[in-house]
């Protein structure tokens, strides 16, 4: 944990291969903003207990969000889709807080992605588009 | 490319290299800036350059030999771009990969890849997700062709008149 400033809190980023997470706790919600690109081979090695940690940290503040922010993640690839695939698969099963994925409707891959992810849990996920 | 005399019906990019995942990203990106200007459609060179992504990716984790090969041709004739892959594979991991194309042909698209999320969800490993992710998300056709122990895989996009032109 990296500091506190009033309404926000900053927890400690996750840096890797050209992927950069920052997480950050507003009031009631967490979010992450995600950069550069998730094309590693195996991303589930270090993203997987990522999401585990961040949605500890939500269920422990009893946080009503979980905001993904992609609009900087500029490409994820099939391995990376799995570890969000993983993620909301066990939020379906124990569900605690709105996964959120604000995405860019520029952005190919986002656009065709994260509607996807959505249907997996539409009861717990909810795909916010941003025009730019 | 190609620059042959008369009227050119393909012009194609072509790369081969030892399999090294660290090859992949600048191949995507070369991929999209190239079909960006080539095709002035941002989508569909995203849309390409992901299948050409996905397509080494499983060539790297799956090919018995040391070599990766990258096709991506502009076919005029029949308007379409064609991303070809093609890698030498043993037995038992052709048999998976006709497996896997049979069942990703066997139901309407976005329901076998929802299908195939939750099951890759439930088990350690690799996703495979990456050939029905082009098919549904990208929009391709996708063919398997197997000989001699090598096999290429293509993801065939349609391009409307005006982009081949």
């Amino acid at each position: 944990m990296n500091g506190m400033d009033g309404m926000s809190e900053t927890l400690t980023p996750l840096t890797l291969e050209g992927l950069t997470v920052v997480p950050a706790v507003h009031e009631t919600k967490l979010r992450l903003t995600m950069s550069g690109a998730v094309e590693m081979r195996d991303p589930g090695e270090m993203l997987n207990p990522f999401w585990t940690r961040m949605d500890l940290e939500a269920r422990n503040r009893g946080l009503q969000a979980v905001e993904l922010d992609l609009r900087d993640l500029n490409f994820m690839n099939s391995s990376g889709i799995l570890t969000l695939v993983r993620w909301i698969t066990k939020l379906k099963i124990n569900p605690g807080y709105r996964l959120v994925f604000r995405y860019d409707r520029n952005v190919t891959w986002q656009r065709s992605s994260i509607p996807t992810l959505a249907k997996l849990a539409p009861n717990v996920v909810v795909p916010l588009e941003i025009n730019g | 490319m190609t620059a042959e005399e008369g009227e050119l019906l393909s012009d194609y990019v072509e790369m081969r290299f030892g399999p090294r995942w660290t090859y992949i990203s600048c191949v995507r990106k070369f991929v999209a800036s190239f079909f960006m200007i080539g095709l002035a459609d941002k989508e569909r060179a995203e849309q390409i350059s992901m299948a050409a992504s996905e397509l080494l990716e499983n060539a790297v984790k799956y090919a018995s030999e040391a070599e990766g090969y990258l096709k991506i041709s502009i076919e005029k004739q029949n308007n379409e771009v064609d991303v070809c892959v093609k890698n030498k594979a043993e037995r038992q991991q052709i048999n998976t990969l006709r497996r896997e194309f049979a069942l990703i042909h066997a139901g309407q698209p976005e329901l076998v890849y929802l299908k195939k999320m939750e099951e890759a969800a439930m088990t350690e490993g690799q996703s495979r997700l990456g050939l029905i992710r082009i098919l549904f998300e990208a929009g391709a056709k996708l063919r398997l062709d197997v000989q001699d122990g090598e096999v290429s895989i293509h993801a065939i996009f349609p391009l409307d008149q005006e982009t081949a032109s």
